[in-house]
């Protein structure tokens, strides 16, 4: 369109007007609100980084904290304490395991046999109590109420009867006893029915002997787990000493901040009397230096303490491997004591080298900004609102994102493309019709709802398909945790699935028609044609595709807040496909979860805006690819 | 002798079993889907109608649609007869019976009464949202659309909305929190201690203080209107476009300026265009959590959003309940029992059946305005 200063009109001429007329002012109305975007996007970057950039200086004070309190001391000796308790509760598992392995059915149908109780008792438990508080002692009996109470106690009764568990190990007869059992309950009867504590004895006895091969097993936990009860007790004394150095330096810190404050302010203010009592409240607030010399001087004698103890603690350790037993009959007890085996290696080289890490030590090492961002970027703990120290390490988020996004795709890249290829390809117009608007109204679902499907239905489902006994084969059945990554991350498939589809359809949908004309003509079938012409033609459409669902994935919030779980700690690697069934947590997930608990400016609130930082950065990455595909497509 | 016969090929072709194998699988991945989304809503609707409807005309539970949403107490009085109250109608109870005693009794957050807040809360959001969005945002379209040309400012734009676009909603909600709650500038007599810049006015002490607007339903509209611009931007400027270029060469050849032919020529055949794809950025809006999170929601509040207020402008920095964040809170934070389960279902029901309606109507619109407008 030709702009105005391009006519021809000559310069006196009446039609042209001249500086601000009404039509210069709309269009720069309309030009600005244009550029608001750009302002938009300005303020959001920003801001995040006004609010998240003041975090690495605070996260590297609370770092020299650390180490100039000594904590960081102590830690070197709990690391190896609580990989202790690890491995000690390892083998207690694979104990465990092992005998309920072996008594696998009386395990089952005892726990059949009291959920049917309890299912009883759930239901008729309230009206039970009313019955037994109105005919209590000292209680005038009311005849009348009372006939009330046993019609309602006969109406539990029947509900609770109509809607018992299903018990897969138990024989009819068994059932039918114990329903005949809870039929004639009377609400005063207190003892379990019959059959119930005949099964749980017979369980019990049956652990008995199945743990009496096990024994020399369970002397050399229990003298394992004995072992570091010195180091426990050294770590405990330290721990007192240390935290209480770390409590005045913190105190130290936070007068001194409210002396620069007062400062500040005075510096402000004009008033010369106003001036100096500010200034004189301010040398008030001036903190005297903690003494951190005399803690850590103490601190440092117990060095040669330490080391003998992880010497002692290395030998005994190192005596108990052998011991250990060769295998275990049960798979799951096997993998356990396996992976304990796997682990003792590392955990004695860890011991062995405390020593040299202990003596080593010093606590006026500086701590750099650079150690702050590394332990940021690589730190393997995220902890916060501790006693102890406050850690913000993001592996344990971003894997839990990255695992998550990684089932999601794994669903949905074969699911959204095939469907796209079929509904572009083969399907009719009436099918396409059907299918399109489902698909485009499943994007509708709002994610928060798709949550609670997780939550309420699908969980739970999956939960009780994992303990099935037909599908014991599948890897990481059964599933401890009904909230998990693959949970998570099977909704996401389902979010993300109309994205891939529309994306990849649209790729499909623009290949030239010559392509597929050409192709047919030279005899090719309909799937030769779709799959060696038109799906390499599109191939980078549907690239694109792909990534853009990944960002929508990874950037997505409420459904991994409710469903993944929510627990942060790097999910066990060493459980082969069960470890998509542990719950984590995800860089959404945290923010969303802690932004609302924090103090407004602490580091903890910056954590969380670099988080923030960090996603902006990976999904804007992600589509940015995406585009150059979509780019490459079109040209 | 030839035998045109031997030439055409008999029978199925080669690798036809392949090729119909193939063809089922994908057939089988795209029916696949259409029935989990079946599943989905079948289960939410056997689950959730019982919430909503009633026996009695007119079929709808509308004390659930209309009450304010509260605590259900759950209790048994003497005579075994169990109760489930919401908390007005429990302290009514108790202050008639007097002296009695109640057994078992339970409390379960957020599940008594119905969902008016929630309802309106979001509609307010929604409405608030979209208002402003469309405004900047059309604005903004018909910008690109009719007056940019080739230009570094345009390009800059266009890379602002791209990436606007692929932004995570969490984010929009840091990005509103620290600059809606946290710092745009507010009128006021007696400036916070955690405003960034106070700039005095003359005029009795009042003063423009960059201390934000708190967690307010302004907050949440302007944090949710950041969130759809490109959407609304994207649609506007397609519909824009769709209008046949003859149309403002004829008024520009009648002498018409530039602004009479876009009010007169493009923008009314534009507008449905723009109404309908807007239809689909509320159903986004409606459904977003993360942003209104820390912007706008709160989980409880006695009052529905005007009640209570000296001027009716305190509307806007009141914090409001709204139905997805109802829903977060009904699934995370209370233990679910066979007594949260009307409030649970019945809230995304309800939540569902809006979303679907929105979108179901957007669709059908959309589809009339292909088949109508042709050019």
């Amino acid at each position: 369109m030709p702009d105005d200063a391009n006519r021809n009109v000559p310069k006196s001429h009446r039609f042209r007007k001249q500086g601000f007329s009404f039509e210069r002012l709309i269009r720069y109305f309309f030009a600005s609100n244009a550029g608001l975007t750009i302002v938009i996007l300005v303020l959001i970057i920003v801001f995040l980084l006004k609010e998240g950039l003041g975090f690495f200086p605070g996260y590297r004070r609370e770092l020299e904290t650390y180490r100039i309190a000594g904590l960081e001391f102590v830690d070197i000796s709990r690391k190896n304490l609580t990989a202790h308790e690890q491995l000690v509760s390892l083998l207690n598992r694979a104990y465990y395991a092992e005998i309920n392995g072996r008594s696998y059915q009386q395990l089952r149908r005892s726990e059949e046999a009291a959920a049917l109780f309890n299912a009883y008792t759930d239901q008729t438990g309230p009206t039970k109590e009313l019955i037994l508080n109105s005919t209590q002692e000292g209680q005038e009996a009311q005849p009348a109420m009372l006939a009330v109470l046993r019609e309602n106690y006969e109406k539990q009764r029947a509900k609770a009867l109509a809607n018992l568990p299903a018990t897969p190990h138990l024989s009819a007869k068994e059932r039918e006893e114990i329903i005949s059992a809870l039929r004639t309950r009377t609400p005063q009867a207190t003892d379990d029915p019959a059959l119930v504590t005949r099964l749980a004895e017979e369980l019990a006895s049956t652990q008995a002997r199945h743990a009496e091969p096990l024994q020399a097993f369970r002397a050399t936990i229990d003298s394992f787990e004995s072992a570091s009860a010195d180091l426990g007790s050294a770590i405990m004394e330290m721990t007192e000493s240390v935290t209480s150095t770390k409590e005045a330096l913190q105190n130290a810190d936070i007068l001194e901040k409210d002396r620069r404050t007062l400062l500040a302010a005075a510096n402000n203010v004009d008033d010369p009397a106003e001036r100096e009592k500010l200034l004189a409240e301010a040398k008030a607030a001036l903190a005297e230096k903690p003494d951190t010399e005399t803690p850590m001087a103490s601190l440092m004698e117990r060095k040669p303490d330490c080391i003998r103890l992880h010497e002692e603690l290395a030998k005994s350790s190192a005596a108990i491997l052998p011991q250990l037993p060769k295998s275990l009959a049960q798979g799951e007890a096997d993998r356990l004591l396996r992976t304990a085996k796997k682990a003792w290696p590392v955990f004695l080289s860890d011991l062995s080298a405390a020593p040299a890490k202990i003596s080593s030590w010093t606590h006026t090492t500086p701590v750099p900004l650079s150690a702050a961002v590394v332990s940021f970027l690589t730190g393997r703990d995220w902890i916060t609102g501790g006693e102890w120290q406050d850690f913000y390490g993001i592996l344990p988020l971003a894997t839990g994102s990255l695992m998550i996004a990684l089932v999601a795709l794994t669903i949905a890249i074969p699911v959204g493309i095939g469907s796209a290829i079929y509904v572009n390809q083969f399907a009719s117009p009436r099918e396409q019709a059907i299918v399109k608007p489902v698909i485009e109204f499943i994007q509708a679902i709002p994610s928060v709802v798709l949550g609670f499907i997780g939550i309420l239905v699908f969980g739970t489902v999956l939960r009780e398909l994992s303990v099935m006994d037909s599908l014991q084969w599948v890897p990481g059945f059964p599933i401890e945790e009904r909230l998990n990554i693959f949970t998570a991350g099977c909704l996401l498939a389902l979010m993300s699935i109309p994205t891939i589809f529309s994306l990849a359809e649209d790729a499909l949908n623009n290949v030239p028609s010559a392509y597929a004309e050409a192709s047919e003509a030279l005899g090719a079938s309909g799937i030769q044609t779709t799959f060696r012409v038109i799906i390499p033609a599109a191939f980078s459409g549907i690239l694109a595709a792909v990534l853009l669902g990944l960002g929508r994935v990874i950037g997505e919030t409420m459904v991994v807040l409710l469903v993944a779980g929510n627990r942060i700690k790097i999910p066990d690697f060493s459980a082969g496909f069960g470890v998509f069934f542990q719950p984590s947590h995800t860089l959404t997930g945290i923010i969303a979860q802690e932004l609302g608990e924090v103090p407004l400016g602490s580091v903890h609130y910056r954590a969380l805006f670099v988080v923030g930082i960090l996603l902006f950065v990976v999904v804007l990455g992600i589509n940015a690819t995406a585009h150059r595909f979509v780019n490459r497509a079109t040209k | 002798m030839f035998d045109p016969e031997k030439l055409i090929r008999k029978g199925r072709p080669k690798g036809h079993i392949k090729e119909v194998l193939i063809r089922s699988l994908l057939a089988g991945t795209t029916y696949l889907i259409v029935l989990i989304a079946v599943l989905l809503f079948t289960r939410i609707i056997v689950d959730g109608a019982p919430a909503i409807l009633s026996p009695k005309f007119p079929f709808v539970d509308l004390e659930f649609l209309t009450a304010k949403n509260e605590t259900l107490h759950v209790f048994d009085d003497a005579q075994g007869t169990r109760h489930q109250l919401a908390a007005s109608a429990y302290s009514r109870y108790v202050a008639e019976h007097q002296g009695e005693n109640l057994y078992n009794e339970q409390t379960f957050s957020y599940s008594g009464g119905g969902i008016a807040g929630p309802i309106v809360g979001t509609a307010l959001l929604t409405i608030g949202s979209i208002l402003l969005a469309l405004f900047f945002g059309v604005s903004a379209a018909i910008y690109l659309a009719e007056y940019a040309k080739q230009s570094p400012f345009i390009h800059a734009v266009r890379l602002a909305i791209l990436n606007l676009a692929g932004i995570p909603s969490i984010v929009f909600g840091l990005f509103g929190f620290s600059v809606f709650v946290l710092a745009v500038p507010v009128l006021t007599s007696d400036p916070s201690d955690r405003s960034l810049l106070v700039i005095p006015l003359m005029i009795g002490n009042y003063a423009i203080s960059f201390q934000g607007w708190n967690s307010s339903l302004m907050a949440g509209c302007a944090t949710l209107a950041c969130m759809i611009l490109p959407v609304i931007i994207t649609a506007s400027e397609e519909s824009l476009r769709a209008v046949p270029q003859g149309f403002r060469d004829a008024s520009l050849a009648m002498g018409g300026t530039r602004w009479q032919t876009i009010r007169k020529c493009v923008l009314p055949y534009s507008l449905p265009g723009i109404l309908t794809s807007s239809l689909l950025a509320i159903t986004r809006v409606a459904g977003e959590t993360a942003p209104i999170m820390f912007t706008a929601a709160v989980a409880a509040k006695d009052d529905l959003p005007w009640e209570g207020l000296s001027n009716p402008f305190g509307i806007l920095s009141s914090q409001v309940q709204a139905l997805p964040y109802h829903i977060y809170t009904l699934a995370a934070r209370i233990p679910s029992s066979e007594y949260t389960q009307r409030a649970q279902y019945g809230s995304v029901l309800v939540f569902l059946i809006l979303v679907a309606t929105l979108s179901i109507v957007s669709m059908v619109l959309r589809a009339r305005i292909r088949r109508k407008l042709k050019w």
